[in-house]
């Protein structure tokens, strides 16, 4: 469902201009200034931690980033919710990456999320504070998507996901359609997502309720430099589910080789497109994303719902955003919904037929030309470079 | 073999950004010209739902939020094989964000019973929030299973197995509960004969029509207008930016021997520093 149906955005307000001295001020009666609302709220902003067996999640780290610069603007602090079983070391390395306190749930029942449990930790943290926390942030994950909005409805706060850049402003709400929420608000969550297949920024504001609440996509905000010397508090905080929280249960988790659909973390990114004709086309993408140290495989929207490879190497708009160091887009066209998910990226190289494919728009370096030739030559010469290097060390040790 | 008595689906309408009408040159959509379809992500939920009809039994009920040409799409769903539809459609939702939505929609799902399952698809492709389907699940105090990809009755629970990073995992949960589908799961299949023909006798027949798609009000739901809308939204869109396009700057190997291009890439992108062979 939208996050913004039928809104469109709001006319700023311009300025009041003084007036001036001289001028009698009955014929213009002076606009009066907007009256100030400031939401209660504690300063604080809250990220809550994700970690899987033990691991804090890099998407953790980026929100402390981001959670650190926020928290700066508000004059307030940062800390962390992490829950899990035998996650006290995580709890310590959250603290190197900035948060100044970790609020620690660590039992057996939460070892592995499940929404149930997580959200009645959370909420109940949450309720214990008065006045609220201003900020609330997870992460755009299959966790963060699947716990924020349960949050956001139980607290009936703002939520705005897959956000791309947060930042703290005041807003000025001038709508007179909604009277009640008149007045200059300080302080705001600036929670920026693309919309509209990304053709557009939308800033998104919620002032009204606190925490304010927003996810971020993985691998966009920047972490901060862990830093041993970091202190924290470390807060145990209470576990009291209820039977109903136990409504579900995990059966069994699989996860498969770091190296099969690691898209978020690879260095290089092959895709293929459409014109790789079918799924056998990836057999090649394969051979050539072995070649590099840290290579995966990915796909355009096109073909996996053509059901030539799993949804799970889906780059783009309906699946993932990827920004690796190398993306080579191979038989991909371009379409926008496909840009959105991959022009972040360090390098982008583009293989197509196509010499006037919107890929080449986006890209840095280009190749028109058949895929089935272009990548084996570039997988010939990429061994063929290799050789001539062992060939030089070879002779080295022999000197 | 486990029964099923109720199934809802919840689909939107949306524009369809691949077609050019109704795109204005800012970047944004004048939804009355653009052209509509069922929200992609739905057409899994839908086939979730359908399925489970299938193998166990129940009656499929569309559900949906919309201006009256929502209309469209739960005649669609009902070509596909649902049993009902129901719009819920009324000028005071205009402007809601995902938590008024996911309130006004509860209401309706309270006001024709709780059923077994409630399937949502992922996200919508005009919003991507993914977050109505576990604000209403929050609302209806319902365990849900979002980033579903295959699933089965047993022993009266739904067996789902879930996305995630990296992986899958497959879980247990009780009934009733909240289902949103991801499209690693099943294509929607073909509209059936029978599906069609009933649409056809729809179209042809208004009483009929009335009695199988039913419009519905925030009153005839007992929703409260001020949780709904501008109002029930505790977010609003207060700026919205073009965003620049980026490239322009590509450097096309084009006409060439393929090894003489590949050289050349080679020679101007450091792509060997990657490389382990």
């Amino acid at each position: 469902m939208s996050q913004n149906e039928n809104q469109s955005p709001e006319t700023q307000k311009e300025a009041p201009k003084p007036a001036a001295a001289t001028q009698p001020e009955a014929s213009k009666p002076e606009p009066e200034p907007m009256r100030e609302i400031i939401t209660p709220s504690n300063k604080e902003v809250i990220v809550i931690a994700e970690q899987v067996q033990g691991q804090i999640q890099t998407v953790t780290m980026e929100l402390l980033g981001a959670g650190r610069d926020l928290a700066n603007k508000l004059g307030g602090k940062l800390s962390c919710v992490l829950l899990g079983h035998n996650v006290k070391e995580a709890a310590q390395k959250l603290i190197h990456y900035g948060a100044e306190c970790v609020y620690l749930a660590d039992h057996p029942e939460l070892e592995n999320y499940r929404t149930l449990p997580f959200r009645r930790v959370i909420t109940d943290l949450l309720q214990t504070f008065n006045p609220p926390p201003h900020i609330l942030l997870l992460g755009s994950t299959t966790t963060g998507r699947d716990l924020a909005p349960r949050i956001a409805a139980y607290f009936k706060t703002g939520l705005t996901a897959d956000c791309t850049e947060l930042d703290i402003g005041p807003y000025e709400h001038t709508n007179k359609a909604d009277p009640d929420k008149l007045g200059l608000y300080p302080g705001c969550l600036y929670a920026i997502r693309p919309s509209f297949g990304e053709s557009l920024k939308a800033r998104i504001l919620g002032p009204w309720n606190n925490p304010q609440m927003a996810t971020t996509r993985p691998g966009v905000m920047i972490p901060l430099h862990p830093d041993t010397n970091r202190t924290g508090e470390i807060r145990e905080i209470p576990v009291n589910l209820k039977s109903e929280d136990y409504r579900l249960e995990i059966m069994e988790i699989v996860r498969e080789a770091q190296s099969a659909v690691n898209l978020d973390e690879a260095d290089v990114v092959v895709a293929g497109g459409f014109g790789l004709g079918g799924s056998e086309g990836f057999e090649l993408l394969k051979e050539l994303a072995a070649c590099f140290e840290n290579g995966v495989i990915g796909a355009s929207r096109k073909v996996v719902d053509s059901g030539w490879i799993p949804y799970q190497y889906q780059i783009g708009q309906t699946g993932k955003t990827v920004r690796p160091k190398v993306y080579i887009a191979c038989g991909i066209s371009g379409a926008i919904q496909h840009k959105v998910g991959m022009q972040k990226s360090g390098l982008i190289i583009a293989i197509n037929k196509d010499a006037d494919a919107p890929i080449f728009q986006v890209a840095h370096h280009g190749i028109v030309g058949d895929v089935f030739q272009v990548v084996p030559e570039l997988i010939r010469q990429l061994k063929a470079g290799k050789q001539l290097g062992s060939s030089v060390s070879q002779q080295k040790t022999l000197v | 073999m486990p029964s099923i008595q109720n199934i809802f689906v919840l689909i939107k309408q949306v524009p369809d950004q691949s077609a050019k009408a109704g795109i204005n040159p800012d970047g944004t959509i004048d939804r009355a010209k653009a052209k509509r379809m069922l929200n992609p992500f739905d057409r899994y939920a839908l086939q979730a739902a359908l399925h489970t009809k299938q193998l166990y039994g129940g009656k499929v009920t569309a559900i949906s939020m919309g201006p009256p040409p929502a209309v469209e799409i739960l005649m669609e769903a009902i070509e596909h094989g649902a049993d009902m539809g129901y719009l819920l459609s009324d000028r005071r939702l205009a402007a809601s964000d995902t938590l008024a939505t996911a309130y006004a929609l509860h209401k309706v799902i309270l006001h024709l019973g709780l059923p077994d399952l409630i399937f949502c698809g992922l996200q919508t492709t005009d919003g991507d929030t993914a977050q109505v389907g576990p604000q209403i699940a929050e609302r209806l105090d319902l365990p849900q299973t979002s980033y579903c990809e295959d699933f089965r009755v047993e022993d009266g629970k739904l067996v789902a197995r879930r996305v995630i990073e990296g992986g899958y995992q497959w879980v247990k949960m009780a009934m009733p509960a909240m289902v949103t589908v991801a499209n690693s799961y099943h294509h929607l299949e073909y509209k059936t004969i029978r599906g069609a023909r009933k649409v056809q006798m729809l179209l042809r027949n208004e009483e009929e029509k009335n009695k199988v798609i039913k419009t519905v009000t925030l009153d005839d739901v007992g929703a409260d207008p001020l949780l709904c809308g501008l109002k029930g939204s505790p977010t609003i869109v207060a700026k919205t930016d073009k965003v620049a396009e980026i490239g322009g700057s590509c450097k096309v190997r084009q006409g060439e021997p393929t090894d003489h291009m590949v050289r050349d890439l080679l020679q101007t992108c450091n792509l060997r520093e990657f490389a382990n062979v």
